[in-house]
């Protein structure tokens, strides 16, 4: 899952990126709203942290024209404004969430998690597939009861296939939400992933559609039903 | 710069200026005519003397019976004269005319003529002539007599009679523009004296205004006395605001000191969470502080209700929770819009996390003069006697829920800042929680229609 923090403060820019790559997301960074409303509307983020108080273009500007340029992405303010005329103008303004400073991270990757799997259109943070069993809150993936070890690309692979289990994934649209814009991609290509993936859940879990990209087979059809 | 000085020192000086130059215009008009008129009076007298004096020889022509009692007539050229014109062009003249002769006579008709005509020495004569029928052996016979007297005096008197005036309205205009000068520097002088002595005050060397202002100014010297009365309560309030937050931060911190120290991580954590919360509380009283004085503005609690709601279903829309917001569209409450939402998000974001599937707002205009609004839910509700306490500064009802706990505290002290009251119960269509936020307020229709 690829992420967009926006923050201007440097340090804690820097704290917001260590622990949400530690929670497994791939993460780019903004330190100004011109920046900001650049990389969110040029590339695929799959949810954006976003603080109001910006130099250059402040925080509810850059949203409100995401949302008029049609960019869907969910948007979770994180700011130190904190009263509730700021926090209904935010909402209003196309936010999907609100979390006012001082917090904790724990907290933070809780509701990121819970509005990515939202704007996908999965209410349950369980997700089975045959004898996998993926927990979106916990980060956890068990294979019949035993909890198997992921790196955090092929736990953020394994999600991303299975909030849209059923459909194929070009290797382009992994690509995009899988790596942060920095990110040395070679060591790392798609198909070491997969086959990684193979190995530690089996072979049936992920299917190679020719010429499309991968998918991932919902195995129970009340797991892959959204809602 | 406007300076009033000079607006009202301009004004009057235009004002006397037109005024006192059109009386002054007037009195030497008059006083002109009123000169012109009896020197015209002097010289009908004249005139009536040498007509008395007037006859008709036949062989002569006219002739004066006896001399004038003025020797000017006889002197020549003295400036003083009479001509007598009778039928056929024949004249007597007075001596002093010598060998010259007035103008001739105007065919005009009865009544005695007079004008401005020039003299033997090309003196301004001022001219008399009458025509009248003297008796004679051969009948009426029609002479006309005509009398001139240099104008010299009478423009003169004329003249310094100007002078006078334009003098005399000079000086009282002068006056005048000064008089009021002076009034507008004296009235003014109070507002002067309250200028310096805010000045003292601002720079500290006077801690309050002492000026003794007359009844106009009075009312503002009040105001700007109260205004530096609340200023510095305000300051008193913040620096001991100030105080007590540093006091109240210092042990937390001290706490956490000892146990980064120690490397007591759960201890650390739960000083960071005291200190978070004493910011939170400290901040929303201080908002709340700064906000209570400036009453006046009024809020549509139903728009508010509102836009709440819509942004409270995009947080709650995991959960789907249905927030229902009713009531009276006109309702108005006579506080801050901002202070307004903060109690009603408060109330309904507690509704929302305790609640099960329903929310309900509702705005009712419940007295004459307060609005009430009530926000239900259909959650767990408080137990038994614990109302007092869920209104206690940083109590929780239920640790297990997240929130600072300050959310009812924050309500009811915002309230009782505008004389409103919150109160809770069961609810008793919905079965949880009802917070009932009494507030100040009005129906619009109350005082006013709209066009609909």
């Amino acid at each position: 899952m690829r992420l967009l923090i926006v923050e201007d403060s440097p340090e804690l820019h820097q704290q917001l990126r260590t622990g949400l790559t530690e929670a497994g997301f791939a993460v780019d960074g903004a330190m100004d709203g011109e920046e900001a409303f650049y990389l969110g509307e040029t590339e695929p983020y799959d949810a954006v942290v976003l603080d109001l108080g910006l130099p250059r273009v402040d925080g509810l500007t850059v949203l409100r024209r995401w949302r008029a340029a049609e960019r869907a992405m969910p948007v979770l303010i994180l700011t130190a404004r904190d009263s509730w005329t700021e926090k209904v103008e935010g909402l209003n303004a196309g936010a999907d969430d609100y979390l006012a400073k001082p917090f904790a991270m724990a907290e933070l990757v809780a509701r990121l998690n819970a509005l990515i799997r939202r704007s996908n259109g999965v209410a349950k943070t369980e997700l089975v597939f045959g004898e996998v069993r993926l927990d979106t809150a916990a980060r956890a993936v068990s294979r019949n009861g035993q909890a198997v070890r992921l790196t955090a690309l092929e736990y953020g692979m394994l999600a991303y296939l299975a909030l849209h289990a059923g459909r194929p994934i070009s290797k382009t649209e992994l690509t995009e939400h899988l790596y942060a814009q920095d990110f040395d991609r070679d060591s790392n290509t798609l198909e070491v992933i997969v086959a990684r993936l193979r190995r530690k859940l089996g072979d049936q879990l992920i299917e190679t559609v020719r010429g499309q990209g991968y998918r991932l087979i919902p195995a129970s059809p009340a797991a892959a039903a959204p809602g | 710069m406007k300076s009033l000085t000079r607006r009202l020192l301009l004004l009057t000086t235009l004002w006397v200026a037109l005024g006192l130059g059109l009386m002054g215009w007037f009195v030497v008009q008059t006083d002109q005519r009123q000169i012109e008129t009896a020197a015209d009076a002097r010289l009908g007298s004249l005139l009536d003397a040498v007509v008395a004096a007037a006859a008709f020889d036949p062989s002569a022509g006219p002739i004066l019976t006896r001399p004038l009692a003025d020797p000017a007539f006889e002197r020549p050229l003295s400036g003083h004269y009479w001509q007598i014109t009778g039928p056929g062009g024949s004249q007597a003249t007075s001596r002093s005319l010598w060998d010259s002769r007035l103008l001739p006579p105007l065919r005009e008709p009865e009544g005695v003529r007079a004008r401005d005509v020039e003299g033997p020495r090309s003196e301004r004569l001022r001219l008399l002539e009458r025509d009248v029928q003297l008796e004679s052996r051969f009948g009426l016979v029609p002479i006309t007599v005509q009398v001139a007297v240099v104008r010299e005096g009478t423009d003169e008197e004329i003249a310094s009679l100007r002078q006078n005036v334009i003098l005399a309205f000079a000086l009282l205009g002068t006056g005048l523009v000064a008089v009021v000068a002076l009034l507008v520097l004296w009235g003014l002088r109070p507002l002067r004296r309250t200028q310096e002595e805010l000045a003292e005050v601002r720079e500290g060397r006077r801690q309050h205004m002492d000026v003794v202002a007359p009844a106009e100014i009075a009312p503002l010297v009040a105001e700007i006395e109260a205004l530096i009365e609340q200023n510095r309560a305000t300051v008193d309030r913040a620096r001991n605001h100030v105080g007590n937050l540093a006091h109240a931060l210092k042990t937390p911190i001290a706490v956490l000191r000892n146990a980064l120290e120690t490397g007591d991580l759960p201890g650390a954590r739960a000083q960071s969470a005291t200190l978070e919360r004493l910011v939170q509380h400290h901040l929303r009283r201080a908002r709340a502080g700064a906000l209570a004085g400036s009453a006046g503005a009024e809020c549509m609690p139903l728009a508010l209700a509102e836009a709440l709601a819509t942004a409270l279903r995009r947080l709650t829309a995991a959960r789907g929770i249905t927030i229902r917001v009713s009531g009276e569209a006109d309702a108005r409450i006579r506080a801050d819009s901002q202070d307004v939402t903060e109690m009603l998000g408060n109330l309904m974001e507690n509704a929302c996390k305790y609640g099960q599937r329903q929310v309900a707002v509702r705005v009712t205009h419940s007295a004459p003069g307060r609005i009430t609004i009530e926000v239900a839910d259909d959650g767990p509700g408080l137990p038994e006697g614990e109302d007092g306490a869920a209104l206690m500064r940083g109590v929780r009802l239920d640790e297990a829920k997240p929130g600072s706990g300050l959310g009812l505290a924050i309500v009811s002290d915002l309230a009782a800042l505008y004389a409103g009251h919150l109160s809770l119960e069961r609810s008793t269509r919905l079965g949880g929680l009802s917070a009932r936020l009494d507030l100040p307020g009005r129906l619009a229709s109350e005082s006013y229609r709209g066009p609909d």
